[in-house]
């Protein structure tokens, strides 16, 4: 084939990739909203088209108008309903819509691989005719390819045109830089936003109808194709369509050149997985660089601290009440993970993943929930560790010499340690949608260019682990995973503890202002990356070894998403909450058809526009209004003096962009108990009386506290009588310890004043 | 252990054809309040943050001591002693009071490896922290320089009875006086404010100039920018009056006050005594 019939071959997947650029930039400008979920969406469409036209035998054309008619525009204005029309609500951070936007993607992958299963189907109908057009000599070029052209042109200028030249593209400007002053300047701002929303996923379905002949259509291949595209985007920095659309093609083109080459060796290999790869090296080449995304609005300052709401453990005392909660809190947690040692063989072996996943998982928590970076790349690091442990194993790294199974785990994941660094790298001076995606693209070409490669991932094999000559058995190989586990706990709490974990969270909160007292910013950065590498190589170690088996599936970046999604659903920054998820995960993939934790946890992501800090923090959150209803129930709330405020308040200021956090002010008068419970947390208001330091009449009891002080204390008179008559009987030596007094004096010590009225 | 000048020598900050920032020297010795003034569009905040290290200058260099700082991040200047505050309180809002002190108090060590093995001073187990709950029992409370540095900056700024609460739920005032507390804890040699008093109201203005009194008297250098030319004129020792990227006037408030330059182009409109309440609104 000649240079121009390569071209021409290209040009058709130039064409589709353009329209998915096209359909993300449409989103993106009307809405702020990078719509990651646009895979996901191109998928489910193509799947309903094709269910139309094979399943139920509808002409094409119809199937066609129904899916780019009615299903896709449906989706965008069901999601902009639904999802993002209360982020934009409350203002949510551009990560928080990231996260929504992955939520969907999840959900719409559940959905997918729920209905039609997660094998390939190749016959996926064209919506054009199989024939071609001459242009000259013998070159030809398909009518698909020329009808994706004139698709693309079309929608570039009547976009462009509407963008530039209508009221409504001022309109949609407005609405995108400020969208509580546009309405308030009278743009109907949620149509404006409802219809980028259905013009994005129209075009995010036409792309998977014309994606799907192309290549076998599976869920999550196809999904992976779309986001590829984002190539395009970034190259357009977020703005330009024209730009967008030249890329597309450029890159299809060149990819398409690229197979009049041959090359031998080692070279060659990379060559063939660049001829159908180049989208992804792309996207990674243009996201190191592009010096910035015209990303709308501030940008990403904050970036996770929105969804991770929880400060520094306590730095001075802590209470015994709370320590002993806190060891009960652990034990409970120890004994669950314990349990599976119980199991069935065969169940035993399903909770392998358990650990070995909370792994992975907590490597999330230390990057996102703890210093505030977005790492969509986990996958990666877990599939390098697992991969790197593996040859070590095999004697076929480097030449090293065979190293025993357990130690080449560690060792394995320490290899992963310098790659997490050079991925840190990037991290200094990006975030948010930027480090995101770089991440993903670096998770992405690991994939494509080791995990898939035969002369990397095959060829390799496991033997039984063995400690001291002894073979693990099944349950000590559990205990074994439990106890790295216990390694990685240790070094989250030490990266949340101290002044480490200060300065790890300050960097989160502001890292302008972690800068500007000395908080070295990049090197924590890259500490917190380079941690996490190792954490989620361990993790990866285990994941093989508990499934026998090394599988790129099992490492592919959408795995990353999923993840990622998991962990921000069960609360980013809550350790706990990562290996809750992962039994979460593991125990429905057990118990229910396979993908329906996908499904679940992409439910739960939907959720997160109404919880923001994930599950983790509805839970605390929970229990601090439980706690709070009690106390009510207990004290009237009228009764009770807000702490005082020393700092005046000032009528002028505005709070100031401390988002994710409820919370009062802490203003004098705030009568409302949800308005108490909220500050409760935040401002510890002490409860009982004489810690408050209030006059001893101040706090009056509610009926029903009253009545309960009462019980309380007649019961306690009741033990002390009893105690007292013991303690006579058994005369001065053998007495019991006198626990009841002690009772009835931290009670008189909580309410001196019921203590005197009763 | 003396306290350093800081310098800026012949500063040029382009943006294309605009020249923001153009041949400005300017010195802030320690223990002195240096004001910072222009009319919006002056290249103060450039100056700022070419200053506070978030931008370069294309010319010139910013020297804190003896040691040329031009090329240094901000992190690295702070741990030098330059500090800075935000126009917007940059507090860590899930931290509580004392625990944002405290950041601010202990990132003058870079050593976070220890931290990652529980090493760290600060970083207690519940072992060492039971001792030393003991040693204080017996009024032998061990306070490391960090602590010790935080509980007075807390007492000495009246912020003790917020210490324990989660720093995004206080106002704005509050917010600029923890901020402030912050940056105090740092141990600067030169402070660097940026606009302290904007969302406060007069009270707390006042509170403001007197607290920055307070701290250069204790020997610290303060460089301070704002719009609230009476806070500037009442407080500092002396003035940089910036026109379109230049220094027109400098000295002693009286001086630049009395400058023909600074009147017409910036004091003009208004007679003195009420060019605070003329300021550019924000």
């Amino acid at each position: 084939m000649t240079s121009i019939d390569l071209a021409l071959a290209g040009l058709s997947l130039g064409a589709i990739a353009a329209l998915s650029g096209i359909g993300l930039l449409v989103t993106y400008r009307t809405n702020g909203v990078l719509n990651l979920a646009q895979g996901g969406i191109a998928t489910l469409v193509a799947y309903v088209f094709r269910e139309m036209v094979v399943e139920w035998d509808l002409p094409i054309w119809l199937a066609a108008v129904v899916a780019l008619a009615v299903v896709s525009p449906g989706i965008g204005l069901l999601l902009e309903r639904l999802v993002f029309r209360p982020l934009a609500r409350r203002r949510a951070s551009a990560a928080e819509s990231l996260v929504a936007s992955l939520g969907v993607l999840v959900l719409s992958l559940g959905i997918t691989a729920g209905i039609w299963g997660l094998g390939a189907r190749s016959d996926a109908p064209s919506l054009f005719p199989n024939s071609s057009v001459r242009l000259y000599g013998d070159s030809r070029v398909g009518v698909d390819a020329l009808a994706e052209l004139v698709m693309v042109v079309v929608f570039t200028v009547v976009i462009g045109i509407i963008a530039a030249r209508t009221a409504f593209g001022r309109q949609i400007r407005a609405v995108v830089d400020d969208r509580q002053l546009a309405e308030l300047s009278g743009v109907p701002a949620d149509k404006v936003a409802a219809a980028g929303w259905a013009a994005g996923t129209t075009m995010a379905g036409l792309t998977g109808i014309l994606l799907a002949p192309r290549f076998q259509l599976t869920p999550y291949g196809l999904t992976l194709l779309v986001l590829e595209t984002f190539a395009v985007v970034v190259a357009a920095r977020l703005s330009s369509m024209p730009v967008a659309v030249l890329t597309a093609l450029g890159i299809a083109i060149g990819q398409s050149e690229l197979k009049q080459f041959t090359l031998h060796g080692d070279a060659g290999q990379i060559l063939t997985v660049l001829q159908s790869n180049l989208f992804i090296v792309a996207l990674l080449v243009l996201l190191l660089a592009v010096p910035k995304l015209r990303e709308l609005g501030s940008g990403d300052s904050g970036a996770t601290a929105s969804f991770s709401s929880r400060g520094a453990p306590p730095s001075g005392r802590v209470s015994g009440v709370r320590l002993r909660r806190d060891y009960l809190g652990k034990l409970g947690g120890g004994a669950l993970l314990l349990a599976p040692l119980t199991f069935a063989p065969s169940d035993l072996r399903s909770a392998f993943t358990v650990p070995a996943l909370a792994l992975i998982f907590l490597s999330m928590v230390i990057v996102t929930g703890y210093s505030g970076q977005l790492s969509l790349g986990a996958a990666g690091f877990a599939g390098l560790g697992a991969l790197l442990s593996l040859k070590l194993a095999n004697g076929d790294l480097f030449g090293l010499p065979a190293i025993p199974g357990i130690a080449s785990m560690f060792l394995g994941a320490l290899f992963v340690a310098p790659i997490g660094l050079i991925t840190g790298y990037p991290a200094i001076r990006r975030r948010g949608l930027t480090l995101a995606l770089t991440t993903f693209a670096v998770g992405a070409v690991v994939s494509r260019f080791v995990f898939e490669q035969p002369t990397f991932a095959t060829g390799l094999y496991l033997d039984p682990l063995s400690l001291f000559g002894w073979e693990l058995s099944e349950k000590a190989f559990y205990v074994f995973e439990l106890i790295c586990l216990g390694i990685g706990l240790l070094v989250v709490r030490n990266l949340h503890h101290g002044r480490l974990g200060r300065a790890l969270l300050a960097l989160r909160d502001h890292s302008e202002g972690a800068a500007a007292v000395g908080v070295d910013v990049r090197n924590l950065k890259l500490l917190a990356f380079t941690v996490s590498s190792v954490v989620a190589g361990l993790g990866g170690a285990l994941l093989v070894h508990s499934s026998y088996s090394f599988s790129a599936d099992d490492f592919a970046p959408l795995q990353s998403l999923l993840w990622f999604t998991a962990v921000v659903v069960f609360g980013a920054d809550s350790a706990a909450g990562a290996i809750v998820a992962a039994a979460f995960m593991v125990t429905i993939d057990v118990l229910a058809p396979a993908g329906s934790s996908t499904l679940a946890i992409g439910i739960l992501a939907l959720a997160l526009g109404w919880m923001p800090g994930g599950l983790a923090s509805a839970v605390r959150g929970g229990v601090r209004l439980l706690a709070q209803y009690l106390a009510d129930s207990f004290v009237d709330p009228n009764q009770r003096a807000p702490r005082p405020v020393p700092v005046r308040i000032s009528a002028v200021g505005h709070l100031p962009a401390t988002t994710g956090i409820t919370g009062s002010t802490g203003i004098p008068g705030i009568g409302s108990t949800l308005g108490a419970a909220r500050a409760g947390h935040y401002a510890r208001w002490p409860l009982s009386g004489n810690q408050l330091g209030l006059p001893a009449d101040a706090p009056r009891l509610t009926p029903f506290g009253a009545s309960l002080v009462a019980m309380v204390e007649q019961y306690a008179a009741g033990q002390t009588a009893v105690a007292r008559q013991r303690q006579a009987t058994a005369g001065p030596d053998g007495a019991p310890r006198p626990a009841v007094p002690h009772l009835s004096r931290a009670d008189a010590g909580t309410h001196p004043a019921e203590g005197g009225r009763a | 252990m003396s306290r350093h000048v800081l310098q800026a020598v012949g500063l040029v900050r382009r943006y294309g054809g605009l020249t923001a920032v153009d041949h400005v020297d300017l010195v802030a010795p320690p223990g002195m309040i240096t004001g910072l003034i222009g009319p919006n569009g002056a290249g103060k905040s450039t100056l700022f943050s070419l200053l506070t290290g978030v931008e370069q200058p294309d010319e010139g260099k910013v020297v804190l001591g003896n040691t040329d700082i031009t090329r240094m991040r901000p992190d690295i200047r702070s741990r030098r002693g330059l500090v800075q505050t935000f126009q917007v309180p940059s507090l860590f809002p899930t931290l509580t009071v004392a625990d944002n002190l405290l950041v601010g108090a202990e990132n003058r060590r870079r050593d976070y490896a220890g931290g990652l093995l529980g090493l760290s001073a600060q970083g207690r187990s519940r072992v060492s922290h039971s001792i030393e709950r003991g040693l204080e029992r017996l009024g032998l409370a061990p306070k490391g320089p960090v602590t010790q540095i935080v509980e007075e900056v807390l007492d000495s700024l009246g912020l003790s009875d917020v210490r324990d609460t989660i720093a995004g739920t206080l106002p704005t005032g509050a917010l600029r006086l923890v901020e402030f507390a912050r940056a105090l804890c740092a141990r600067p040699d030169i402070l660097l404010l940026d606009e302290p008093a904007s969302g406060l109201d007069s009270e707390e203005t006042a509170k403001l100039s007197q607290l920055l009194r307070r701290t250069a008297a204790g020997g610290v250098g303060i460089v301070i920018v704002d719009h609230d030319v009476d806070l500037v004129f009442s407080v500092v020792d002396q003035v940089y009056a910036m026109v379109g990227g230049r220094v027109v006037a400098s000295g002693d408030p009286e001086t630049v006050r009395n400058d023909p330059t600074v009147r017409s182009v910036y004091l003009a409109q208004a007679p003195l005594a009420v060019a605070g309440q003329s300021g550019e609104a924000r």
